[in-house]
């Protein structure tokens, strides 16, 4: 086993079954994002409308029953709120990353393209119309609901001269408003109640998960992102052009629309967990291009510590802040997000006009 | 591209064809008048209870106290009805101006943030200061409607390649996104002031804000007549900057001239129906299919048209889903994103 | 048909082939009924006017676009039926135009040729150390290997993407229109670079070019393309002729052999008589 130190580690294992080009800055800094993550989630733990310390906390978590109200408050609210914070977090950024990568767009994003409005849609549609269904089909009605808007807005965006990045954008703007419409309307149909429990879930709020989420959402991880991990090295040549991407030996064609599912996939269980949260599959991507340069499957670790991060920090902010009143993660990532797509505006280059 | 820069600029017509367009054209004014007016009746006629036509005629012109219908038509109905052609009518026309003045088939009050700024601005003012007199509301939504519009463009402009449709449209788009975060924020936090704004929010005409009517509907026709007069010179302007200022056109003085007329157009109709995206959008491509590029026949035919338009919408945002209501706001993106998504195809192929 | 073949094929080794193909659709294809085979260790340069298919042709044998007639042989086997990534280890490409993301190394971009020998877990062997390091020796982009593409000029840019395709390895190598936008001086340089592959390390070369001095000055093998068909096809000797180039991009040129370097250039002679008439005639006037 060979191992030498420069702006890259260079794993090798004899007879070289196994070898890896690691970034050492890359890797050093998921290692601190990692920390930091925790640490947040620690820290999140502790805050709110009963205070706990973080000894109290950590022993709580191992087990120890100090008080059966810290139990509860722990186990039952704040624990699983912020593993599902953490978790949607991961996910919107995985398909914020696979998204970008797939239109060779930086600006593309779950929840600019429709798929979240998508997804919002259809959960809306079975709230106010089926509301005795189970909570259960909710992660594939959402599916359903976003793939069908994807297909749509790709559809739409493509035409002889194959399908341009930009106008995928503001088809997805035009879409959005239309399927928000039609959310509305629905809302406007349904009964107050019903109307009332989907608003909230449309404002993209982390409030009322519990461990039923959790167990969605991790579930759906394990299997949304082996794919994605196999698929990170078509991704790297992908970045090139899809001619050159042939050229290296990727099934360009089977490997976009496996991309685009998973993106889907990611985004639409997000949503159907949480709702709509804006902005975090756009900025996650950036943010890790930006701390370190690294392949693209370091690239990914790090967009997912990312996102995770944010989401979880976006949770906290607002229940903390204007406390007890609590403020939806997704309006909380919004207003971070759009300075941020703003400034990427700035950034994007001339030639992508339409 | 050449396509759609001429759907923007007049075609140079000879001296006959157009004396016989104008006569044409001038034509069809009165046969919009009539059509506004048949709906502006079916608009007031409609509703939890229908009342026949000559009934409403009838309260109209002369008017009963004793008689309850004519009551719901005077004060119920024809404050809802004058509404709609008023705010029809100003967003039409802010939409029409700004797509000729920025050259972007794309550009709209709504799309590009001006509602969204407006409804920030009369949100934050009430949030603030509890009550606000509603001789200030049209101003407090203008002093918004303005600022935004500023950034927006400031944002487009500093992009690579200039305010293209591409990056003033994603301008707005965020800053609509931005903004209407901010109200939702507001609004959990003071709940009690900001649950009578949340229809009004949706863009609804169902207020009857007969108060701000009065304050608002003067600046409105105002703005609309001198949209009238700049409409000669958007003509020109429309057919690109330089040839504006070859033809001895101020162009810096009169896009500044446009844009206070569109957001004074864009406030009043903000502090009327709270925001009512995608009517500036698709009254004036649905004009200029019929008439063509020159804005003297635009803005009054959109204004017309528009009037018309959103009395219709609202008639069927009152009776589609009886006995609730639609958010007219919802029936206008209903109606207009569709046609957002044509202009992006078409301009794209 | 099949006489055609038969008559074209047996002239050299070929290990890759293209029988009877139509790119395009039924009603206007851009490539009609094509039989072409590359000859093995030398430079096939294309040629035509635009929309020749000469870009199409190439695609095609890059499997980039599917023919919806005939197919294209690699070693016998059809290149569109074969596992792709097995392809890219004898075949590379570099298209017309290639664009790196932003930021990426000159030495990360050719490591990115690797891809077709690397799986998830070897993603970084010593052979694909060598084989990049020698790709950056060869193509003389050794120098500012640490430096981001998007930074260099047009020239060193290229060579990075030709780095990119030696460090996949492949005998045959397509090139689109790789010297497009460059200055004269650096597309000689190139040309050289693709000439030295060829006839030093037993590469096969199929070039895309525009400029048809330099194509007549490099090319083993020059090809000739117009409205979908090879037209004209063998040595540049043979093939770059007055007639032909009139015939093929109705372009009045003499043709004469330099006599330094003995090479073939065109020189284009303006459309005959009339123009000096009406010379002499202003003249007189």
């Amino acid at each position: 086993m060979t191992l030498r130190l420069s702006h890259y580690w260079v794993l090798r294992l004899p007879g070289e079954r196994l070898s890896l080009r690691l970034p050492v800055k890359a890797l050093l800094l998921a290692l601190l994002m990692t920390l930091g993550l925790l640490s947040l989630i620690a820290l999140s733990l502790t805050i709110g409308s009963y205070e706990m310390s973080l000894r109290q906390v950590l022993s709580t978590l191992l087990g120890d029953e100090i008080s059966g109200q810290m139990t509860t408050v722990v186990w039952e609210f704040r624990f699983p709120r912020t593993l599902v914070a953490a978790f949607v977090g991961t996910m919107l950024a995985l398909s914020g990353a696979a998204l970008q990568n797939v239109t060779r767009n930086g600006l593309a994003d779950p929840s600019l393209v429709g798929i979240s409005q998508g997804a919002g849609l259809a959960v809306v549609t079975l709230t106010v119309l089926w509301p005795d269904q189970s909570s259960a089909l909710r992660p594939w009605v959402a599916f359903a609901g976003s793939l069908i808007v994807a297909a749509l807005i790709q559809g739409l965006s493509w035409n002889r001269r194959g399908g341009s990045s930009i106008r995928f954008i503001l088809m997805g703007i035009g879409v959005a408003a239309f399927i928000s419409a039609i959310t509305s309307a629905l809302m406007t149909y349904g009964q107050i109640d019903r109307a009332m429990s989907a608003l909230a879930w449309l404002s993209g709020s982390i409030n009322a998960a519990g461990w039923s989420e959790v167990r969605m959402v991790s579930v759906w991880c394990a299997v949304l992102m082996p794919p994605l991990l196999i698929l990170s090295r078509s991704m790297s040549a992908l970045q090139m052009g899809e001619s050159t991407a042939v050229g290296l030996g990727v099934r360009a064609s089977v490997i976009r629309y496996a991309l685009i599912s998973v993106a889907v996939g990611l985004a639409a269980i997000a949503t159907a967990a949480v709702g709509p949260l804006g902005f975090v599959g756009l900025i996650a991507p950036h943010m890790a291009r930006r701390l370190a340069r690294s392949g693209v499957g370091i690239h990914l670790l790090l967009t997912a510590l990312i996102g995770a991060f944010v989401v979880t920090l976006a949770d906290l902010l607002g229940r903390a802040l204007f406390a007890p009143i609590q403020i939806p993660a997704g309006l909380v990532t919004a207003i971070i997000g759009v300075p941020v797509f703003i400034y990427l505006l700035q950034k994007s280059q001339a030639k992508s006009a339409l | 591209m050449t396509t759609q820069v001429s759907q923007f600029a007049p075609t140079p017509e000879s001296p006959e064809d157009s004396s016989g367009a104008w006569l044409a054209y001038s034509a069809g004014l009165p046969v919009l008048v009539a059509v506004l007016a048949l709906m502006f009746g079916w608009h007031i006629a409609v509703g939890a209870k229908s009342l026949p036509l000559s009934t409403v005629l009838n309260a109209l012109i002369s008017y009963d106290a004793s008689q309850f219908d004519h009551m719901i038509v005077r004060d119920l109905r024809l404050p809802r009805a004058v509404i709609a052609v008023l705010v029809g009518a100003a967003l039409s026309v802010a939409g029409a101006l700004m797509q000729g003045v920025t050259r972007n088939p794309l550009a709209e009050p709504g799309i590009l943030g001006l509602m969204a700024g407006a409804s920030f601005a009369v949100v934050m003012a009430i949030g603030v200061f509890q009550t606000v007199p509603t001789v200030w509301l049209p101003w407090v939504a203008a002093v918004g409607a303005m600022v935004t519009a500023v950034v927006v463009w400031l944002i487009a402009q500093w992009a690579p390649g200039g305010a293209t449709p591409l990056t003033l449209t994603l301008a707005g788009a965020a800053i609509t996104a931005f903004l209407g975060a901010l109200i939702s924020v507001a609004h959990l936090l003071n709940q009690e002031t900001f649950e009578q704004l949340r229809v009004w929010l949706a863009g609804s005409l169902s207020g009857r804000r007969v108060d701000v009517l009065s304050v608002a509907a003067p600046w409105l026709c105002l703005a609309l007549g001198v949209a009238m007069v700049l409409s000669r010179k958007v003509t020109v302007l429309a057919m690109g900057d330089d040839v504006a200022r070859g033809l001895g056109v101020r162009t810096g003085w009169l896009k500044v001239q446009v844009l206070l007329c569109v957001v004074v157009l864009t406030a009043c109709s903000v502090a009327l129906a709270g925001p009512l995206g995608f009517v500036g959008l698709v009254i004036p491509h649905v004009v200029r299919l019929f008439i063509g590029s020159d804005y003297r026949w635009i803005v009054p035919y959109s204004a017309l048209v528009g009037g018309a338009y959103l009395l219709g919408v609202d008639i069927i945002a009152r009776l589609a889903l009886r006995p609730q209501e639609i958010a007219t706001g919802i029936m206008t993106a209903m109606v207009g994103a569709p046609l957002f998504i044509h202009l992006v195809r078409q301009r794209a192929s | 048909m099949s006489e055609s073949i038969s008559s074209r094929s047996i002239r050299y080794a070929s290990r890759l082939q293209g029988e009877s193909l139509t790119v395009g659709y039924d009603a206007a294809p851009i490539l009609n009924d094509v039989d072409f085979q590359v000859p093995d260790g030398q430079v096939t340069i294309l040629v035509g006017p635009n929309g020749s298919g000469k870009s199409t042709l190439l695609k095609a044998l890059a499997r980039i676009l599917t023919p919806t007639e005939g197919q294209v042989l690699l070693d016998g086997q059809d290149i569109h039926r074969s596992k792709t990534r097995e392809v890219a280890k004898k075949l590379g490409l570099l298209p017309q135009g290639p664009v790196a993301p932003e930021g990426l190394t000159v030495r990360e971009l050719v490591a990115q040729g690797r891809f077709p020998h690397q799986s998830l877990l070897r993603q970084w062997s010593s052979e694909d150390e060598r084989a990049v390091n020698e790709a950056m020796t060869v193509a003389k982009v050794f120098d500012f290997a640490d430096r981001p593409v998007d930074g260099l000029s047009g020239g060193q840019r290229q060579r990075c993407w030709i780095a990119m395709v030696l460090a996949q390895q492949t005998d045959l190598v397509l090139l689109d229109e790789p010297t497009t936008f460059l200055d004269l001086k650096v597309q000689v340089d190139l040309m050289e670079l693709l000439v030295q592959l060829a006839h030093q390390m037993g590469r096969t070369l199929v070039v895309v070019l525009h400029e048809l001095n330099l194509a007549a000055a490099y090319a083993d093998t020059l090809v000739m393309l117009r409205d979908g068909a090879i037209k004209h096809w063998g040595p540049p000797s043979d093939v770059f002729t007055s007639a032909n180039l009139k015939a093929v991009f109705d372009l009045d040129a003499h043709v004469i052999r330099d006599p330094h370097s003995k090479r073939l250039i065109c020189v284009p002679t303006s459309a005959p008589e009339p123009a000096q008439h009406i010379e002499v005639g202003v003249r007189i006037a």
